[in-house]
């Protein structure tokens, strides 16, 4: 499994908050860096993953986890 | 001719046509209030006689405006 | 880098959203210095907008205090504020909108003589005055000072705008030249101005402001906005830089700042 350069748990943070600290968390990395980002189900995980990339950053991974939320594995642009 | 006027192309009979005489026409009340430009270069006041409008000349009428603060 | 704090994140979100914007584009807001001129009309909306957006540093400049006439337009003073200095009642709403700002209050004239050291250490000033001898004073000493700066205007129904990049687009001298005789300018009780028209325009200075500041878009430089509410048209002027003008030019020849002479009804009542 890739390993990840930072994780952000955003387990119970809503929408925009939670691509608030996706953002965050990933301006703290350089490019090529990898965050992990964990994602309620629903809205969270219907609508980061799109946000991210169109901030120009790769999906690399998305995992269903056993309590339900999601992980994504995300490179920097 | 033709002449554009704060953007609009106009036709205007009169030649030849002064700064002066066009501020004039268009019913400018206070020329004092208003910087003209002529193709891109703004014409000095105590110019306004001599300086003329050709065909396919672009004019703008720049307004002065103050307020703000008060 | 700034940590922000929570309340930090969730107070600028939709500014950090903005992909132009970001995190990056909110710190540079938290650490700029703009100056106001003028807490009227246009410096309420602006000084309202720069102080919810972060701008850290916000100065303002304004001699007169609040008078009855000025609430129809003056979002910033309240009913209760009449009486009070300009800049403090201003100071007061920017405050309560996010108090984590410094708030520099300059409850002066603007004078050839005091305009240098005021302006100096600010990153881009916003120009609301309502005289013309004080805007041109404002532009030369920005182009003295190589700051960027907003002129904004307004009468009736009618704004404009332009943004000046000292040294690099054309400044209001350019285009204006010189003050207008005072006797030309429209006399207070004939003018008049729809509220309204102030918010509009002073809120696309605040927003010309913000560009500047996040390096985001297209500046008006070189160019002069305008707008009829009435018919609500709004049209953009290309303007050029003129060789011969006498501050910006190739040979400046106003090299001092002077106190030109301003219409006895531009010092106290109101457009």
């Amino acid at each position: 499994m890739t390993k990840a350069d930072a994780v952000k748990d955003c387990r119970h943070v809503g929408c925009p908050m939670n691509m608030v600290y996706a953002k965050v968390a990933l301006s703290k990395l350089q490019s090529g860096q990898i965050l992990e980002l964990i994602l309620d189900d629903g809205p969270p995980i219907n609508n980061v993953p799109g946000s991210v990339q169109k901030e120009g950053h790769t999906i690399l991974e998305k995992n269903r986890l056993d309590d339900g939320a999601w992980q994504l594995l995300i490179k920097k642009a | 001719m033709q002449i554009t006027i704060n953007g609009t192309l106009e036709n205007i009979t009169e030649t030849p046509l002064s700064i002066a005489r066009l501020l004039e026409i268009r019913e400018v009340e206070s020329p004092e209030m208003v910087s003209v430009q002529l193709n891109g270069t703004i014409v000095e006041r105590a110019h306004y006689g001599e300086a003329t409008v050709s065909d396919n000349d672009e004019v703008d009428f720049l307004y002065f405006m103050g307020g703000g603060s008060h | 880098m700034i940590d922000f704090s929570e309340e930090q994140l969730e107070r600028y979100s939709r500014h950090i959203l903005l992909h132009d914007v970001g995190v990056e584009g909110q710190e540079k807001l938290l650490q700029a210095r703009v100056l106001i001129v003028g807490a009227g009309g246009l410096g309420c909306p602006i000084g309202l907008y720069l102080a919810a957006a972060g701008v850290g540093t916000i100065g303002i400049v304004d001699s007169d205090t609040v008078d009855l006439s000025n609430l129809q337009r003056q979002i910033a003073h309240f009913t209760k504020d009449i009486g009070m200095s300009k800049v403090e009642s201003a100071k007061e709403k920017m405050l309560a909108i996010n108090p984590e700002l410094t708030v520099i209050t300059h409850q002066v004239h603007l004078q050839a003589s005091n305009i240098r050291e005021i302006i100096r250490g600010y990153d881009f000033v916003l120009d609301g005055t309502d005289n013309f001898p004080t805007k041109f004073l404002v532009n030369d000493a920005c182009v003295m000072e190589n700051i960027p700066l907003s002129h904004g205007g307004i009468l009736r129904f009618d704004g404009q705008t332009m943004t000046i990049v000292p040294g690099r687009s054309t400044c209001y001298r350019c285009t204006f030249k010189a003050p207008p005789p005072p006797d030309a300018v429209p006399t207070c009780s004939q003018a008049g101005v729809l509220g309204a028209v102030a918010g509009m325009l002073g809120t696309i200075q605040a927003a010309e402001a913000l560009k500047y500041i996040t390096g985001v878009g297209t500046l008006l430089t070189d160019t002069l906005l305008t707008f009829n509410a009435k018919t609500m048209d709004f049209r953009k002027i290309k303007l050029h830089r003129q060789a011969n003008c006498p501050i910006c030019g190739e040979k400046p020849t106003i090299t001092e700042l002077f106190d030109a002479e301003q219409a006895a009804c531009d010092l106290k009542c109101s457009f």
